[in-house]
């Protein structure tokens, strides 16, 4: 059976985006529902697959500890241009990094949004419509 | 929703969604396949990236443009469908590999996705009597080395995840036969296991100023019959190649549900 031309063509488009590389979902190890503020000093950056991860000394209240903050595959930070230097040219300096939360309540979360000490920010803005 | 994926799978392998296109001409003079093609985009590829910077902020999004030619005839594309068809007596494993897939998935956990899965190379460098494709992939930068000038499989090769290579020029229509696999492979993310009497035909020619890639699988001790995957157009890049950051997988113990998104 031979479906119509427009689902063909629907079919050869959504295989055009398809990702070269992937991984679970967040929702598998984070709360996809729920954002925390973590406040520190970045101290690592580890550019690796399938995804980055960052490493601050500090926290959501006053206490200083060390977290993990995985984000998007370098891949994706390529697409758009943001390279590991971005990120590494701020360690020792303070950020604020907005995540999803680790399911198991370890110092641990996903990175949505990181602000850094002069101002710069770079977000991953999912669902945030035509901002 | 086991339920629901499993007679996905059953339907899906069934049904025909691509119709063959006219063939390119075969009197054409061989093209040349040399270039650096695109990538496709990571995952959570449609997360737009909101860059601010020096008072200034930008939303950037992945180029659209790469779906170009994507929708127009492509001449020389095989009838395709969008699944295989297993023999019913290995569609449990299946259905138990697909369900369980960000447990199972070797590609998950850094492994080598092989030939078919890696798709469309990054790179070709064709050469007089071989040409070469190169890789982007997080289990490494792996390369692929495709005799031309009627040199036969190798007798000695090892087993290998991408394979051994001969290609032949069926007019201006790369034909790549690959076999030789090791088992350790999906050729797709949904469970498709094989075995190690996988063969892998790929077809590449070029469509104006894209790149056309597109690949059958024959596995007879697992499927009923070949399957040829949808097409692939893909654009030139002017991206350069660069070596891939090491993989490390870190979060298989901390997995509460199977809950993953698709990747190839």
């Amino acid at each position: 059976m031979q479906t119509s031309r427009p689902l063909a063509l629907f079919v050869f488009a959504a295989l055009a985006v398809q990702p070269a590389s992937g991984h679970h979902s967040t929702s598998a190890i984070f709360h996809d529902d729920k954002r925390i503020t973590v406040t520190g000093t970045l101290t690592k950056v580890d550019w690796i697959n399938p995804h980055i991860f960052i490493f601050l000394d500090g926290g959501t209240g006053t206490a200083v500890e060390p977290w993990r903050v995985q984000g998007n595959p370098p891949q994706w930070w390529r697409n758009l241009g943001v390279v590991r230097a971005d990120f590494a040219k701020a360690i020792g300096q303070k950020v604020v990094v907005e995540a999803l939360p680790s399911q198991d309540g370890s110092r641990y979360g996903y990175l949505r949004k990181i602000t850094f000490a002069n101002g710069d920010v770079l977000e991953d803005a999912r669902g945030e419509g035509a901002r | 929703m086991t339920r629901f994926m499993c007679m996905a799978v059953l339907a899906l392998g069934t049904a025909t969604v691509g119709a063959q296109s006219p063939a390119p001409d075969p009197r054409s003079p061989i093209p040349d396949l040399s270039g650096t093609w695109s990538t496709f985009p990571g995952v959570n590829a449609s997360a737009p990236l909101r860059r601010a910077s020096g008072g200034t902020e930008e939303i950037r999004r992945l180029d659209r443009a790469a779906l170009r030619g994507v929708t127009a005839e492509v001449p020389g594309v095989q009838p395709w469908t969008d699944a295989p068809t297993y023999k019913p007596e290995h569609l449990p494993k299946v259905r138990e590999l697909d369900a369980l897939q960000s447990k199972t998935d070797p590609v998950f956990y850094c492994g080598k996705p092989g030939v078919p899965r890696i798709g469309p190379p990054r790179r070709i460098v064709q050469l007089p009597s071989e040409i070469i494709f190169f890789y982007e992939d997080m289990s490494g930068d792996p390369y692929r080395i495709v005799p031309t000038d009627g040199r036969p499989h190798r007798a000695d090769a090892n087993p290998s995840y991408y394979g051994d290579s001969v290609g032949r020029w069926e007019g201006s229509v790369l034909v790549v036969d690959v076999r030789n696999f090791v088992e350790d492979t999906w050729f797709g993310e949904k469970g498709y296991f094989h075995t190690d009497a996988m063969r892998v035909t790929e077809r590449l020619w070029r469509n104006g100023e894209n790149l056309v890639w597109q690949a059958t699988v024959d596995d007879p001790n697992v499927l009923m019959r070949p399957w040829t995957l949808p097409p692939r157009v893909i654009r030139p890049s002017d991206a350069p190649l660069e070596e891939s950051p090491p993989c490390r997988e870190q979060d298989g113990p901390l997995l509460r549900n199977n809950d993953h998104h698709d990747q190839r």
